[in-house]
């Protein structure tokens, strides 16, 4: 617990934590405000955006948190220190991926709350007692984008008046102010008009974002291991041609013989990508989240443990 | 103007059987040949670290041989109340003897046992406490959320921790700087929260890395006084330095490492005493009782005594000056270590 709370502190407390989540969070927001001929599929294209932002921006907050955890602990010399005192290496490295993945579930439920808004603030056509045409919901647009100055307003002022981190008071302000954007739309329809409290967002990206959540952990669990032996660039450079041959492999590998069996050495990314199951007014089946996550808990225990191994093998300086 | 110390007035004759070298002193059988004094056993409280025929070869990205930073190196720390210096130049393998007896490397050759485990041992290492060579530390967790979690770490009681932290924090003298971030910190401070984790837990045997690197001659007075308490409070510390005076003030035992391997070791006292000559200091004599003394010497012993005025070392100076300085200052700045240990480190 000590090892977890310790990385999810150092981690949310470093300004590339703060500045890829605002990243998401704004340009997830922006999208469909700036968006032109989208041919009748706005919500699609807010929807897929906010989940391509959350995985692609994901995997870099994986790679920094992990690399953060133990690759920069190993060249700063901080995990001398730490396997100097009485914590076992596995565990410290299995310490090492709570903190990771508590950070990681954090941004995730940003960029969910960013992507739910976003989906509601795109143009669609309305039949509403005071108003009939397209509308596209601006003020709840407004409201998202202003969670991101306003956390920093009030992390600038806790900074100053009690010396509290700053990136960390931001991240943690942010995501309290998104969920308080959210409740605040509910009060508001999509014309702008004030209504009854009813929150119009699609839920049905939630087991969707829950997904890329999902294929992120696994990833940060890659992560760590890499970071085990190399720095932070090889380890992004190896997760990012993880991520691109794990998104093709079902095309590459999937068959008999030899490629079958590489097809089960390379983590299949497209479990975890589901935005197209939600066309047409689709869900995502629990079944299949349920499969999903067998497969994601799968995954992260064999890399781990296989982290887990390199990292007693491996010299602490 | 500074008034010269009472010291100066002392005089000192140092009579010459042996032939003296070109710096003025004796030679020293052990230290110029590599012999080794007898180390003292410590049947009662045990050895607090052995180390046999230690070897350890660093090697590439592929496996292969790329330095060899020990090679057969053999002593033995006795526990209870001893400081024991690792001495020697950069690069000689002191801090790869120190990761080694910590389990954060592995011997290529020969073996290391500390508190009468492995060096890996997790249950022996509750009682170990180590400052690295470089405060490696979080930068951005505050000093006092540091001791916290490394307290943690020791799975100490919440209320414990908290009342350790608060003391080492005095030790230090953080305590008016506790809850900035370490990142912020000079490297004299960041030294002193490194010197506080390491004895969070009131460690049997404390493991110091160059423990006065970055500290300024006051600091550096202050940790050796703390190194020389704990000894008094029956801790076992092993320190490296390459600063022989640091070595020389505090430790009683110590092996001298050159190109990983150890040259020399044993009692400090005994490594350095000059056998061979006799030193005798009196207070300042009036020109006709030294003569006549001399007189008696040549007469006595047949050779001619070197007689001279003993002199302050400059660390002495400073820290004299400083004293007397910091006395007539009314708003003295920066930290201050006071040199005392906690009150847990002592009880």
């Amino acid at each position: 617990m000590a090892l977890a709370g310790l990385t999810t502190a150092e981690c949310v407390r470093q300004p590339i934590y703060l500045l890829l989540t605002t990243a998401a969070v704004v340009l997830t927001g922006i999208a469909p405000m700036l968006a032109m001929h989208q041919f009748g599929e706005e919500g699609r294209l807010a929807r897929d955006a906010g989940l391509a932002l959350q995985l692609t921006i994901g995997l870099a907050v994986a790679v920094t948190t992990a690399s953060t955890a133990l690759a920069k602990e190993r060249s700063e010399g901080t995990a001398g220190a730490l396997l100097s005192k009485p914590v076992g290496r596995t565990l410290v490295f299995l310490g090492k991926y709570a903190g990771v993945a508590v950070v990681l579930l954090g941004f995730s439920v940003c960029s969910l709350l960013a992507t739910l808004m976003a989906e509601r603030v795109s143009e669609r056509f309305l039949e509403l007692p005071s108003f009939t045409g397209y509308v596209t919901d601006y003020p709840t647009g407004i409201r998202l984008l202003l969670t991101i100055p306003a956390a920093y307003a009030v992390a600038a002022v806790v900074n100053y008046r009690t010396r509290r981190p700053f990136a960390s008071v931001a991240f943690r302000t942010l995501l309290g102010l998104l969920l308080a954007a959210l409740l605040v739309c509910a009060f508001f329809d999509r014309a702008g008009q004030l209504a009854g409290f009813a929150f119009e967002v699609d839920w049905r990206i939630v087991p969707a974002s829950l997904l890329v959540t999902l294929a992120l952990l696994v990833m940060a669990a890659f992560a760590l291991a890499f970071s085990v032996r190399l720095n932070t660039v090889p380890t992004l450079a190896a997760c990012a041609a993880l991520l691109a041959l794990g998104l093709v492999s079902a095309y590459l590998f999937r068959g008999n013989g030899w490629t079958a069996a590489l097809y089960r050495v390379v983590p299949d990314w497209q479990h975890f990508w589901m935005p197209d199951a939600l066309r047409s007014g689709g869900r995502i089946p629990d079944a299949y989240l349920t499969s999903a996550g067998l497969y994601a808990a799968g995954w992260t225990t064999a890399v781990l443990a296989f982290g887990a191994w390199l990292f007693r093998r491996s010299e602490a300086v | 103007m500074i008034a010269p110390s009472q010291d100066t007035r002392r005089l000192n004759v140092v009579s010459t059987h042996a032939p003296l070298d070109r710096n003025g002193s004796a030679p020293c059988a052990c230290r110029d040949q590599g012999e080794t004094t007898e180390m003292p056993a410590n049947p009662a409280t045990g050895w607090a670290v052995e180390v046999d025929g230690l070897g350890k070869i660093f090697t590439d990205f592929w496996h292969r041989p790329k330095v060899r930073a020990l090679d057969n190196v053999t002593f033995r720390v006795p526990a209870g109340g001893s400081v024991f210096g690792l001495l020697g130049p950069n690069g000689s393998g002191k801090s790869t003897t120190i990761k080694i007896l910590l389990g954060l490397l592995r011997p290529t050759s020969g073996s290391a046992r500390v508190l009468a485990a492995p060096p890996d041992d997790v249950l022996a290492k509750q009682r170990i406490g180590y400052l690295p060579e470089e405060s490696y530390l979080y930068r951005y967790l505050t000093p006092r959320e540091t001791l916290s979690f490394y307290g943690r770490l020791f799975s100490l009681p919440p209320d414990e921790c908290r009342r350790r932290t608060d003391e080492l924090l005095d030790m230090v003298g953080l305590t008016h700087a506790a809850d900035r971030s370490v990142g912020e910190f000079s490297k004299g401070m960041a030294r002193r929260v490194g010197l506080a984790q390491a004895l969070v837990n009131n460690p049997s045997l404390l493991i110091l890395d160059e423990p006065t690197s970055g500290l300024d001659p006051i600091a550096c007075r202050q940790v050796k006084d703390l190194i020389a308490a704990l000894a008094r409070s029956g801790k076992t510390i092993l320190m490296s330095s390459h600063l022989l005076a640091d070595v020389e003030d505090v430790c009683t035992e110590l092996v001298i490492l050159h190109n990983g391997r150890a040259r020399a070791a044993g009692l400090t006292r005994k490594l350095l005493t000059q056998s061979d000559r006799t030193r005798l200091t009196f207070p300042s004599l009036p020109a006709d009782t030294l003569k006549r003394l001399l007189a008696a010497f040549r007469a006595e012993a047949g050779a001619d005594p070197q007689v001279d005025h003993p002199s302050l070392n400059l660390e002495q100076f400073f820290l004299e000056v400083v004293e007397a300085a910091s006395r007539s200052d009314t708003s003295p700045t920066g930290a201050t270590l006071g040199g005392k240990p906690a009150p847990f480190l002592v009880s």
